[in-house]
This record gives C-alpha cells, sequence and structure tokens, in this order.
C-alpha cells in the first residue's frame, strides 16, 4: 500500500516538473550568448552594478550550435549574440537578426568606420564589431631549423610531427588555396580538389589540431610551429616571449567577431544598452586589453595602454591585405569537406 | 481488471517520458536523414537518398572502416585483460572481492573527460611522466606518447575496460563452479574443464563484454580528440563535424541511423547466441 502511495506521488512529482518552468519574464535581465570568458568578468559585473540589469552569460562552443539554437527559438530568447562573422551573414539572411535602433546607441559614432561595411553587414544596420583579427604562424626558433616564411613552409620536411594547426575546415584548405595563388572563396570545385591533394602532403607533419588551445601545445614544446588566432598569437608570446611571428607570404586572413541582437529578443533595449555601455572608449579599451584582438573602438585608442599595439602583434595597416572566408555554395562546402575528411583520415 | 487499469495509469509517465524523449527524437533523426540540406543553411524537406549514398564515399566509408577496426582491436585488447581480471576477481574471498570491485568502480567516480585531461597532463612533451624519466637518463629526447592512433587505443581501453572487467566477473560469480569440480572428477584437466565448462558458461559475460565496450568504442570522440591531438577521424567525429561545423544534418542523421543499425545488429546477435533479453554485468 505504501509502496503504491509513493508511486502515485512520483508519478505526479513527473507530471508537474512538466509543466513548471513556464515562468513569466523579468524586465531587468539581459540574456547574452557567446563563447566561454568572451566578455570579460569585470565589464559584465560593471554594466550589472551600474544598471542594474541583470546578465545571464550563456555559452556555446561553434557558430553552428549558436546557429541552430537561435533557430530553434525563432530568433528569441537570447537578447544579445557574439559570433563569427560568416555565421552572422548566415543568421541575417536566415532573418534571425534585428536591425540595431541606433538612436538607443549612441556611442555607434566610436566604431572605427575601418571596421564598418563588412561583407555580412554592408550597411552597418545589424552588427557591432567587437574582435577583428589575422591568424598567423608562430615558431619557436630553438626547435626549427628551416627559415619559416608562410604557409607553405609548414609543408617543410624538417617539421615532421611538430606542427599544430587549426580544426577549422575552411581556414585548413583556404591556407593550401592561397599558396596554390587562390581566393578561400573560390567555388570551383577542380581548385578545391587541387588544395586537398596538397593537404595530404602536410599530414605527416600535422601533430595536434585543436581550436581553442594551440598556444599551449607551443608553449609545452609539443608543436614548434602553429598556426594561431590573434588572441592566441598574443597569449603564446606572453608565454615566451623569444617565439618568433611569420605574416604569411601568400597572403593574410581577416576575420571579424561581431554582437547582433536577435529579431525576436526579450529584452532588445537591455542589449543596446549594454552596446552603448561598452562602446564607451574607457570600457571598450578594457576589452580588448583582456581579449586580445585589434579594437574596433576609436574612442578607445586613447585609453589603451602604450604597448598594446606592440603586444597585439597586428595592426590595422594589415586589414586590407586580409581576405575574409566567407559562404560558399552547397556543393563547394561538400567538396571542401570531402577533401578535410580526407586530409584527416591521412593524419596519425 | 480494475486494478490492472489503475497500474497502468502509474506506469503512464514512463510511457509518456520514452515516447517523447528516446522515440520521438529517433524518429525525427531518422526522418530527417532522408531529406536534403539546404544550400545554405538548415534543411529542405525532400525525400533523397543522397546521404546514405554519401557515405559509401570512399573517404567517408574508410572513417567506418577505421572506426571498426580501431572498435574491434579495443574490444580484443580489454578482453584479453579483462576476462582474466573478471575471472579471478570472482574466484577471491568476499572480502578482498568487494575491495577490488570498489578499486574498479572508483575511476567512475571522476568525469571520463577529466580522466583523459589527467592523462594529458601525465604523457605530454615535458610532462611529467616524461621529466621522471628525463630525470633518471632513460630518455633523452620527447616520446611522443601522445596524440597517435596508439595514444587512442590505449584511452580507449582504459576508458572501456572495466565495463568487460563487471561483465565477466558477474557470470563468472553466478556459475556453479561445483561443475568444474565434476569435471575434473570425470577425468578432465585444468585446460579442458576451463575450455568445456568455465569458458561455456561465462560466454554471456564475455559477449555483454564485448557489446559493451565494441559499441561505445565507435563513438567516444572526445577520446580521439584529446588523446589524438585532433587528428583521429571515428564515426563519432565525424557526425559531431557534420552537426557542428559542416552543417550537413541529414548526413549526420544517416551516419546515426547507419551506426544505430550496427549497435541493433550486435545486441540482435547476442540475444540469438544467448536467449537472454538482458546484458550481463548491467545489473
Amino acid at each position: 500500500m505504501r509502496r503504491k502511495q509513493l508511486a502515485w506521488m512520483l508519478a505526479a512529482a513527473m507530471v508537474l516538473s512538466l509543466l513548471s518552468g513556464c515562468g513569466g519574464s523579468k524586465e531587468k535581465e539581459l540574456n547574452i550568448y557567446t563563447w566561454e570568458d568572451y566578455i570579460p568578468d569585470n565589464v559584465v559585473a560593471e554594466f550589472e552594478e551600474a544598471t542594474g540589469i541583470r546578465i545571464n552569460y550563456t555559452n556555446f562552443e561553434t557558430n553552428e550550435q549558436m546557429l541552430s539554437v537561435l533557430e530553434n527559438a525563432d530568433g528569441g530568447d537570447y537578447d544579445l549574440i557574439l559570433a563569427s562573422d560568416y555565421i552572422i551573414d548566415i543568421a541575417i539572411k536566415e532573418g534571425l537578426v534585428g536591425k540595431l535602433d541606433k538612436e538607443k546607441i549612441p556611442n555607434l559614432a566610436n566604431i572605427d568606420p575601418l571596421y564598418q561595411g563588412f561583407f555580412y553587414d554592408q550597411n552597418d544596420e545589424y552588427t557591432v564589431p567587437y574582435a577583428p583579427g589575422i591568424p598567423l604562424i608562430v615558431y619557436d626558433p630553438s626547435r626549427v631549423t628551416t627559415e619559416i616564411t608562410g604557409y607553405e613552409s609548414l609543408w617543410d620536411p624538417s617539421l615532421e610531427d611538430s606542427v599544430g594547426i587549426m580544426d577549422t575546415e575552411r581556414v585548413i584548405t583556404g591556407i593550401a588555396l592561397k599558396i596554390m595563388g587562390e581566393s578561400f572563396n573560390t567555388e570551383n570545385a577542380d581548385t578545391i580538389r587541387q588544395a586537398g591533394k596538397m593537404l595530404l602532403d602536410l599530414a605527416p607533419n600535422v601533430r595536434v589540431l585543436s581550436n581553442d588551445q594551440t598556444q599551449d601545445y607551443l608553449l609545452s614544446g609539443d608543436v614548434s610551429v602553429a598556426f594561431l588566432f590573434t588572441s592566441q598569437v598574443v597569449l603564446a608570446l606572453q608565454g615566451n616571449p623569444d617565439l618568433k611571428v611569420v605574416y604569411p607570404k601568400e597572403g593574410l586572413g581577416f576575420g571579424c567577431d561581431a554582437l547582433f541582437v536577435p529579431a525576436n529578443a526579450p529584452h532588445a533595449d537591455n542589449a543596446y544598452q549594454f552596446l552603448n555601455y561598452i562602446l564607451q572608449g574607457e570600457v571598450g579599451a578594457d576589452i580588448s586589453t583582456q581579449v586580445w584582438y585589434l579594437c574596433p573602438n576609436k574612442a578607445a585608442y586613447e585609453y589603451l595602454p602604450e604597448d598594446f599595439q606592440e603586444s597585439l602583434v597586428i595592426s590595422t595597416e594589415e586589414i586590407p591585405e586580409g581576405e575574409f572566408i566567407m559562404n560558399v555554395g552547397a556543393e563547394a562546402l561538400a567538396v571542401h569537406d570531402e577533401v578535410y575528411t580526407a586530409f584527416k583520415a591521412a593524419l596519425d | 481488471m480494475k486494478k490492472r487499469s489503475k497500474d497502468g495509469l502509474l506506469i503512464a509517465p514512463l510511457y509518456v517520458f520514452t515516447l517523447l524523449f528516446v522515440a520521438a527524437p529517433l524518429l525525427y533523426m531518422l526522418a530527417l536523414s532522408f531529406m536534403q540540406r539546404a544550400e545554405v543553411w538548415g534543411v529542405e524537406a525532400a525525400f533523397s537518398l543522397d546521404s546514405y549514398r554519401k557515405i559509401l564515399q570512399p573517404v567517408y566509408r574508410d572513417t567506418f572502416v577505421e572506426s571498426v577496426k580501431l572498435a574491434f582491436t579495443t574490444t580484443f585488447l580489454t578482453l584479453l585483460v579483462g576476462y582474466p581480471f573478471g575471472y579471478f576477481m570472482a574466484r577471491l574471498p568476499a572480502k578482498r572481492k568487494s575491495l577490488v570491485m570498489l578499486l574498479v568502480v572508483i575511476p567512475f567516480w571522476t568525469n571520463a573527460l577529466m580522466r583523459m585531461y589527467g592523462w594529458m597532463i601525465l604523457f605530454r612533451s615535458n610532462g611529467l611522466a616524461e621529466q621522471a624519466l628525463l630525470r633518471f637518463g632513460l630518455i633523452e629526447d620527447s616520446l611522443k606518447l601522445l596524440y597517435n592512433y596508439k595514444a587512442v587505443l590505449a584511452g580507449m581501453v582504459y576508458a572501456l575496460l572495466p565495463f568487460m572487467v563487471l561483465a565477466v566477473y558477474s557470470s563468472a560469480e553466478k556459475m556453479d563452479w561445483s561443475l568444474v569440480e565434476a569435471a575434473k572428477d570425470l577425468g578432465a584437466k585444468n585446460w579442458q574443464a576451463f575450455a568445456t565448462v568455465t569458458l561455456k558458461l561465462t560466454l554471456p559475460g564475455i559477449l555483454s563484454g564485448v557489446i559493451l565496450v565494441f559499441i561505445p568504442s565507435m563513438g567516444l570522440f572526445f577520446i580521439a580528440d584529446i588523446l589524438g591531438g585532433g587528428k583521429i577521424m571515428l564515426v563519432g567525429n565525424l557526425i559531431r563535424d557534420q552537426l557542428m561545423s559542416t552543417r550537413d544534418w541529414p548526413f549526420a542523421a544517416a551516419l546515426s541511423v547507419v551506426l544505430m543499425a550496427f549497435t541493433m545488429l550486435f545486441i540482435w546477435t547476442y540475444r540469438k547466441i544467448t536467449h537472454s533479453d538482458e546484458l550481463e554485468g548491467l545489473l
């Protein structure tokens, strides 16, 4: 008898738990969705203190994960999302991004025009640039005998089993395309296949494929050459100032992570308030000196420490040379995937 | 009759739960696998067998073959170590038995991912293991222990060994040892008694262990990622990549369907051989 009562209670509890979670929305809230640790904690805390708005910071691991979540939420649930250029391009085309209410963000005027008008938002209606950067090659001169001048150097036989690169399909097939003198964004299947063939020769040199800790492998000595995102370049140099940085002679890549407000954001006004807050000069400088990307905020320039530019390695002058990796058609993408999978299968 | 309908009501939440969280996602996955990817993002609801055809492309087929190979090797090695382990564990005196059992289970208290990171700290270049070996003059240069196939294999065997041990143990534990004695009384030598009696009676344990090891080892992509330095591509990695970066969801779904078909085939074979509904070692 007892047991039966317990079973009833449990059954009731299960049904009840299905119904809960349909609470009302609170106004003093801001749901931010981005990678872990991408907006500095102190900036979040200071904004909360200044405005009384509570920030819920949720993380995703990949851009694609973010977009599928946003799509399932029909452009809602989140108020502010920070993601990469190419995925924002898709999100805008899918109608998941809201136009910024510029009147509510007077500090938009602080954005350096150098970081505006990019392919994903040519009229600057949807996004606020946050972290622009250029991936570079970094190597440890004490462990490398050959001269490193560009992507091609990574193929050098003396570097067997000692190269670390990012596990990002389009970037890796992209460097082979660059060596061939092609664009990252070619849609010619034969050209992409040819790049794939080149990658097979790179395979014996690759020791590690990683997106988020490649600089650690360089510092620990697991690899002696690495191809790194801007912030990783800075972290590597901070860990070991003797490392050398190379601007690949075949041509630079360029990328920009930016902020946008989803089309059906529940607290869009709070998002505008946050954007306006971080676009202040002092806050902008605080952010850039913590995330280690180019600073897109010209009002922040006077607050940047003198050695910031030096530590960052890259400068604004290189931007016009950098090429964005943009979205290509499904057919070209399928070829990219095929050759990249073959490349990964050739690794050991 | 009345009593029965009341009982039915009690287990209704379980049915609802199973339908909602097990059956529905699986059907969704099955449906997705017959659709087409859209030009830039998402899927088009048009019937197509392209995703299944794509699996047959050499690049992707090889990933399957490699995964199966790794899974077989892993299973073989865990069996090689796990069978004697489980067998002798069952023969220990009760007190020792529970101690060994505790030691086998303790690693489960820590997430497998954490343990793999532990391996990284131990075995990476200039890591603790290499520093110790260097200090004693046993090696001169880095051994490059990690980020290769062997490291992934070792990690797989390490992570999955307890499943084999527990499966073998549970069937050896249930065994009627007087049968072995009877065999010996009737003149069987030790190995004959083992081959004809013990091995047969522990077969359900072996097969259950094989399933419990083989199936996860096809999909444990984080071990391949961490210990293989992202270089070892298993079906699990491929599905993850298709879903998370290449965004070809129908292809990811088709890969998952085929992987599940494999799994069902294995379990069906197990049930045919052992005439049992439950896997040994899973309580």
